[in-house]
């Protein structure tokens, strides 16, 4: 589903990534974990597009498509999302406005049918419960004074709505509380499905401990200097990230 | 601009027959129009606002026509509603059935009440050359009264629509508000129109001790239109006055609040302009804290597209004795093409130590990182732009607390960002 190819990025002058090679297939969940500062949150970024950071060297097939060359709006409409860790807010388009008119642009680049509002109404109240999230959320601003869990559980509600088949979460357990944390992760995990790949960038292992990863990854310097098992995650848990600088020199 | 042509336009107007009542008012405020004459850039306060097209047009008073005003109606406003046409109070689309007792919403022709206190908000000597004008020749205009104690529960709602008739229209509306003690309401008030004309309104506010009032004021007149207006409120103490500017309409647009603050007082003074093609709208504020512990909000929004052009200036005065003050103030400003223009200056005079003031100004485009976010929803970057925009205004309209109104303002801006929400719900 995606593969990605000696991947380097900068910002400004400043080079993030230096050679991401990676592959992940349909229907897994990858985490991808590392220092701060180490190019996990960049990653999740170039694969979305931000415009800010610049693509030096390397390839990004997803789908069998060049991820690369595609605006970020394509991207998302092919299906690819992009959970951000610090979700920006707009205050004067209602959550529900908004959720509606991304729900409409994807069906109607998937050629489904677009929902008008009453139809969105009684859709939307469904898809909140996977995060247990009040409705009176959906008539305030787009993340309009939430709180940094609130705004984590919107992004998931965000993704039960679009229904990505790549779903990229960045960050997704900071600002949150053991129970919401329970109930997002709980939520990632009724979306896991066969056609549809995860990648979940964390700091910490105790994401994976609700959201169970097929391999994990650790990111330092910008490369990519470990891969494995859960087992991976669980010697970062007891280690930090120290024993892995020895290993690269980074 | 020649100051023979200067003088001839107000002048002109000037020599219209001087109405009845309020003589020694008016023989003031004539004098000060030909004291002063038409602003021009020359002068510090209108050095962004060139008047000239102004004496290109004869404008006159104009006969009272047949409008529709179906579209207008909020059906919120229960309390009662007060139309206009070219100055002229009209009674067939008028109605004062609902209002509670001892509350008014007259024209002020027919309120004798309002004699000796009009004028007296908005001093002589504190008049540009347009609020003199309309002093000078105001033929009738609203009074709107609530007693002592008295809570207006639904809003009550003033429409002045201007038309140009045989030429260019003259209109010089005229506002008194007066609450009493601990007296609440919330009142809207309107201005649209038609064709080429001026508008000249100079509102006065009253308010008496602990007396609330909201105040929605809504410009959108036309594309041709001269906007050139003028409010004073004096807040007497523990009072609170809170109002909102929105302007859509107007070739040229100016908006001059003066407030004064008395101990204790609550004050917003909220605006929001939606500029486009070659429109000008100016905002010259001033709030006076002449007493202690009185709080003060100012949020001065602009989008400016086109070749338009935004003006903000923004006083707050704070006396030497006014201590324990707190005053906010902001002008944000959003430029969507590269001819359009903004100017804007928070000005901040501190007498004393005791305060406490903030005040900020941005001028700038879309946010890289707002776009972005929505790009990454399936939003193309022109639809990201548009929903971004919109929302930037449609924030403001949201804090109306009239359902129809803020609609009505919210499917305005929709048709003028662009942005595809489709009719709102």
């Amino acid at each position: 589903m995606l593969n990605i190819k000696n991947l380097s990025a900068s910002v400004g002058d400043k080079a993030v990534l230096k050679g991401i090679n990676l592959e992940v297939g349909t229907g897994e969940i990858h985490a991808i974990m590392g220092p701060n500062g180490s190019g996990k949150s960049t990653l999740g970024k170039v694969l979305a597009g931000h415009p800010a950071y610049e693509v030096t060297e390397g390839s990004v097939s997803y789908l069998g498509q060049d991820l690369l060359a595609m605006e970020p709006d394509a991207r998302a409409r092919l299906g690819l999302f992009l959970g951000f860790q610090h979700p920006i807010e707009v205050p004067g388009v209602s959550n529900a406005q908004f959720l509606r008119l991304a729900y409409n642009k994807q069906a109607e680049a998937q050629g489904r049918d677009e929902l008008d509002p009453l139809e969105f109404d009684d859709f939307i109240k469904e898809r909140i419960k996977v995060v247990a999230m009040k409705e009176e959320y959906l008539d305030r601003g787009l993340n309009e004074g939430f709180s940094g869990g609130e705004r984590k559980r919107n992004e998931i509600l965000q993704m039960a709505v679009l229904d990505p088949k790549l779903a990229i979460l960045d960050e997704l357990d900071s600002g949150l509380d053991v129970d919401a944390l329970r109930i997002v992760g709980d939520a990632v995990n009724t979306m896991r499905r066969p056609d549809r790949a995860i990648l979940l960038v964390t700091h910490y292992q105790r994401l994976l401990d609700h959201i169970p990863a097929d391999k994990v990854h650790i990111l330092s310097g910008g490369r990519i200097v470990a891969s494995g098992g859960p087992e991976l995650a669980l010697r970062v848990e007891k280690e930090g990230y120290d024993w892995l600088a020895s290993q690269v020199g980074a | 601009m020649s100051v023979a042509a200067v003088s001839g336009c107000l002048g002109d107007l000037l020599a219209l027959p001087r109405p009845g009542g309020w003589t020694a008012l008016r023989q003031v405020a004539e004098a000060r129009v030909e004291r002063l004459g038409l602003p021009t850039t020359k002068q510090e306060d209108w050095k962004y606002l060139d008047l000239s097209a102004l004496t290109e047009q004869a404008f006159r008073p104009a006969p009272t026509v047949e409008v529709d005003i179906r579209e207008r109606i909020l059906p919120e406003a229960r309390g009662g509603r007060l139309v206009f046409v070219n100055g002229h109070p009209d009674p067939h689309h008028s109605c004062v059935s609902g209002l509670p007792a001892g509350v008014r919403l007259m024209p002020l022709s027919h309120a004798s009440e309002a004699a000796s206190a009009l004028g007296t908000v908005l001093d002589a000597t504190a008049m540009d050359a347009f609020a003199a004008l309309n002093t000078a020749r105001f033929t009738d205009g609203a009074f709107v009264f609530v007693p002592r104690g008295v809570k207006v529960e639904s809003p009550l709602h003033l429409l002045f629509i201007t038309q140009e008739a045989d030429g260019p229209a003259l209109a010089l509306p005229r506002l008194l508000i007066v609450l009493e003690r601990g007296a609440e309401l919330e009142l809207i008030e309107e201005h649209v129109g038609e064709g080429t004309y001026l508008s000249a309104p100079v509102v006065e506010v009253k308010l008496g001790e602990n007396a609330q009032l909201r105040h929605e004021r809504v410009q959108r007149q036309s594309e041709e239109a001269f906007h050139i207006g003028s409010l004073a409120a004096d807040l007497a103490r523990d009072s609170r006055y809170l109002s909102r500017t929105i302007s859509f309409g107007g070739r040229i647009s100016r908006e001059t609040p003066r407030a004064t603050l008395a101990t204790g007082t609550e004050l917003a003074l909220d605006g929001l302009a939606l500029l486009d093609g070659r429109q000008i709208a100016d905002t010259h504020s001033t709030i006076l804290h002449a007493a202690p512990h009185a709080q003060s909000r100012q949020l001065h929004k602009a989008i400016v597209d086109g070749s338009a052009r935004a003006i903000f200036n923004g006083r707050i005065l704070v006396a030497p004795f006014a201590t324990g003050t707190d005053a906010q103030q902001q002008s944000r400003n959003l430029l969507l093409s590269d001819h359009a223009r903004v100017d804007t200056k928070p000005q901040l005079e501190i007498e004393n130590d005791d305060v406490k003031c903030a005040h900020g100004a941005a001028i700038g485009q879309l946010d890289a990182d707002e776009l972005f976010y929505l790009q990454s929803r399936g939003m193309d970057l022109p639809s990201a732009k548009n929903l971004l925009t919109y929302g930037f205004a449609s924030d403001l309209i949201g804090r109306i607390p009239v359902a129809s109104l803020r609609r009505s303002l919210r499917q305005q801006v929709l048709a003028r960002t662009h942005a595809a929400l489709g009719e709102l719900a």
